[in-house]
């Protein structure tokens, strides 16, 4: 368990969380995707912490996941409003913005 | 009153009467409070160079007062003002007493015309006299210009005063035309002039070739204005206008206006004598070519046209000689006996409703005074001795004789013969013999209106030679007459003009003998009129259709492909907003990893 | 030791997000993310960072994925169905996902001295309270701020406009998975 593992390791779950950002169609399951990009940042921080010393790290955590949590609620608002218009949570149809 | 503010209000006074009749239509539309106005304006401008001339007999000195009006730097400055001197004096004189004595001749003349148009006519003539008074007084050349073209403008408006009429119409265009393309000459002399010598006056002390390219841009504005060929066509045709317009206008002011030009810009022109030859040779070579085609004409008025045409030659001929003193003196006796010439047979076309002296003829027994007027004017214009004519012209073939090896002096000579003859010829044959027609049965004397002002051109056209002397110290300069071999020599010739007229001509019964039918080939200025249409017919037209076309589709092609492509380019790359938020996203994804990229590379 | 422990939670964390983003069902999903989140708390306790797992465990797993099912379990269709998710993998995505991978794996392999010689004594959570209340005092009152902002913001975002805005909505559509033609909603809305 090295920094560099770790780092690599919270890169991948980051990618991972990309993949589904980009390729889900899901309102629902994109904030999943953001959740876990969300959660690969804030294992950088902790490594640091552990790695280097001192408490940002874990304080920058702690205000991470605050913001995560945040987020994830108008998210859902979000979804909510898009399901009642909509009546189904597709991203595809919010193109109001088309062209 | 300084001559000064007496110059000033010579110019006022038709100006006041033109701005009066511009903006008050009322006066206009009633016809005769608008012939008030103008004759009015005319009075107090003639009053007042009249005053002017007076004063500047004692003290000739040239005074000047002048306003800064554009101003290019600190250096550069063009005033516009006013100049009184002793040829301005007199030019004011010939001006404002030619101007009343016609306008006073159309009070009567147009009495039948409906009254807004008697009307719009007086507001024009009001207009000419502000535009001449402009020209004479101007104190540099920049202003002469303004003057000149405000005199375009007016003669385009009174040639096209029938504007219904096509051919008016078309003869007062043609008039602007010519005339304007001459004036390019004048503006561009302006703007080398300026260049060269920092100021638009015309004592400049210029380089010699200088001199010669600005003396002879000048020229080309003279050949124009002045009617010498090859920018004579529009003279004839502008015989169009009423005739006291022609009267005015195309014989004793406007026309004269070149040959002014050039006495006013004498110290230039004296710097250039290659110009001085060609104005020579040009003015000897209109002289007589214009005399020639006066010998045959029908209408009367287009004889009178082509003597001016003629005279005016003289004048620039003298000039060319380089005494501007017998070129102006020819200019004024000019004014008088040609006005007079003009008016007369205004009152014969008025008398036998028709301007072609084959419907005249014994007009004498009908019309005495009419015919003593015209008599008076042909007379002093083929140069009799005693009358204004001959000493004018005695002192202009004094100038060129010698000049260019005589011939010029040749020509004029020659020319001096056939105005005889062709004077009178209309003389004979529209006064004397047997009327031809009931028309000119029926002819009786105009009103007072127009005999009145027959009655006084009449006297200066036989009197003015008596006023060379006052005229020449007014100049500045001396003048002598003797009767030499040259002006005995020119008497002879006139005189045996006028009998070999009365031999061809004076026992016709109004008719025209069938020899000169033939000369009438060529007498046409259709030959110059239709090489200048097919120029710009063939040229002008098809160089205007290509510019035309090019500006259609490749300047508007240009501008119209731009717009189109933006459209375009813009439809196109509208296609990138898709309206789904996960292309969106992966678009900031690759910028981040693009972002990434970079950081990580430094 | 430490290594296994290691190797196994990574390992977890990583076959569960994989799972997140390709589980056909959607409450799976949510429920993969739920494994995922736990395997990241037992990183952190292995991490020394005892009280964040602790926090993450109460508000991640107890939190956000309880709000996940109950939003996922709102926006069923009447039929009850779960929506169907996507089966093909999409190659931008991938793209994009492998060139981020590769750009901070490339740059932590290309960095020296990464690995220092022995980890520091981790912070405590006496340590943390006083970190976050004394020295980042501000940062610590915006942020509550910014829940409170967020908590509003969604109250106002999905409130009921007016009573007839319900009735118009199409909400029964047909059992198909397709995602549907624009509603009417969404032609006025052009």
């Amino acid at each position: 368990m090295t920094l560099s593992t770790c780092l690599v390791l919270a890169a991948a779950l980051f990618s991972i969380g990309v993949y589904g950002l980009l390729s889900r169609r899901q309102l629902v399951a994109i904030l999943l995707s953001v959740e876990l990009m969300a959660n690969a940042g804030n294992i950088v921080f902790i490594a640091f912490s552990h790695f280097r010393g001192g408490s940002l790290g874990q304080v920058f955590t702690i205000f991470s996941l605050a913001l995560t949590v945040a987020e994830v609620v108008v998210g859902l608002a979000l979804v909510l409003l898009l399901y009642r218009r909509h009546g189904d949570t597709q991203v595809g149809l919010a193109s109001e913005m088309k062209g | 009153m300084n001559v000064l503010s007496l110059a000033l209000l010579a110019l006022l006074a038709p100006a006041a009467a033109a701005a009066v009749l511009a903006v008050v239509p009322v006066l206009r539309r009633h016809g005769w409070p608008a012939a008030a106005v103008c004759v009015l304006g005319s009075t107090v401008s003639f009053a007042a160079a009249l005053a002017i001339l007076a004063r500047s007999l004692d003290d000739p000195g040239p005074h000047q007062q002048v306003v800064p009006w554009l101003k290019a730097s600190s250096t550069a400055v063009a005033e516009v003002g006013v100049r009184v001197d002793g040829v301005v004096a007199a030019m004011l004189v010939v001006v404002t007493l030619v101007a009343l004595c016609v306008q006073v001749f159309s009070l009567g003349y147009m009495h039948d015309e409906p009254r807004p148009g008697y009307g719009r006519y007086f507001a024009y003539h009001a207009l000419f006299l502000l535009s001449m008074n402009v020209l004479v007084v101007a104190p540099n050349l920049l202003q002469l210009f303004v003057g000149w073209e405000l005199v375009g403008v007016t003669s385009y408006l009174l040639i096209g005063f029938y504007y219904r009429k096509p051919s008016a119409a078309r003869a007062a265009l043609k008039a602007f035309w010519v005339t304007k393309f001459a004036d390019m000459g004048f503006l561009i002399g302006l703007f080398v002039l300026f260049v060269a010598s920092g100021s638009f006056g015309w004592d400049a002390k210029l380089a010699p070739g200088v001199a010669t390219v600005v003396t002879l841009l000048f020229f080309l504005a003279v050949v124009g204005k002045s009617a010498q060929f090859p920018l004579h066509v529009w003279l004839p045709d502008a015989m169009e206008g009423p005739t006291p317009v022609s009267a005015l206008l195309h014989a004793a002011t406007m026309v004269a206006a070149g040959v002014f030009l050039v006495v006013r810009a004498d110290p230039l022109f004296a710097q250039a004598p290659d110009t001085r030859s060609i104005m020579l040779g040009l003015g000897a070579a209109t002289a007589l070519f214009a005399a020639c085609l006066a010998l045959v004409q029908t209408d009367i008025k287009k004889v009178l046209a082509y003597s001016t045409c003629s005279q005016l030659g003289y004048m620039i001929a003298a000039l060319g000689a380089g005494s501007a003193l017998a070129g102006f003196f020819h200019l004024t006796t000019h004014a008088f006996f040609k006005a007079l010439l003009f008016l007369a047979a205004g009152s014969a076309i008025h008398a036998v409703h028709s301007n072609d002296i084959r419907d005249m003829g014994g007009l004498a027994r009908r019309m005495p005074l009419t015919t003593a007027a015209f008599v008076a004017g042909a007379l002093a214009l083929a140069g009799i001795p005693g009358l204004s004519g001959f000493f004018s012209k005695d002192m202009v073939l004094e100038a060129v004789e010698g000049k260019l090896g005589s011939v010029p002096w040749a020509a004029l000579l020659l020319t001096a013969f056939l105005t005889a003859f062709y004077m009178g010829r209309v003389v004979f044959v529209a006064f004397f013999g047997t009327p031809s027609g009931p028309a000119a049965e029926h002819a009786h004397e105009p009103g007072w209106s127009m005999r009145g002002p027959l009655l006084v051109l009449t006297v200066l056209a036989v009197g003015a030679g008596l006023l060379a002397r006052p005229f020449a110290t007014l100049y500045g300069a001396e003048y002598h007459f003797a009767m030499g071999a040259g002006p005995t020599l020119a008497a002879a010739l006139a005189l045996g003009g006028f009998t070999l007229a009365y031999v061809v001509f004076g026992r016709a019964r109004g008719q025209e003998p069938g020899v000169t039918a033939w000369v009438a080939r060529l007498a046409e200025t259709s030959a110059i009129d239709r090489f200048y249409e097919l120029t710009y017919r063939r040229v002008a037209l098809v160089v205007a259709d290509g510019l035309g076309w090019f500006d259609r589709y490749v300047v508007d092609g240009l501008i119209n492909v731009l717009g189109y492509s933006t459209l375009e380019a813009g439809s196109r790359v509208r296609g990138i907003q898709t309206g789904f938020a996960p292309d969106y996203v992966l678009a900031a994804m690759l910028g981040v990893v693009g972002l990434a990229f970079w950081a990580v590379l430094r | 030791m430490e290594t296994l422990a290691f190797s196994v939670v990574a390992a977890c964390a990583l076959l569960s997000a994989i799972a997140v983003v390709r589980s056909l069902d959607l409450v799976h999903a949510v429920l993969w993310l739920g494994v995922t989140l736990f395997a990241t708390a037992a990183l952190y306790a292995m991490l020394g960072a005892s009280f964040i797992a602790g926090v993450q465990v109460l508000l991640y797993v107890g939190g956000v994925i309880t709000l996940m099912i109950i939003g996922v379990m709102m926006t069923r269709r009447q039929s009850g169905a779960a929506a169907r998710l996507e089966r093909r993998w999409s190659e931008p995505a991938a793209l994009a996902a492998l060139a981020i991978f590769g750009t901070v794996t490339w740059a932590v392999v290309a960095t020296d001295g990464l690995d220092a010689p022995a980890p520091p004594p981790a912070p405590s959570a006496a340590d943390l309270g006083r970190a976050l209340l004394h020295d980042h005092l501000l940062a610590f009152e915006t942020v509550s701020m910014l829940l409170l902002a967020a908590m509003v913001g969604a109250i106002v975002i999905s409130r009921r406009r007016d009573p007839g805005a319900v009735a118009k909505r199409p909400p029964v559509r047909a059992a198909s998975a397709s995602p549907v033609a624009p509603a009417t909603s969404a032609e006025a809305a052009e």
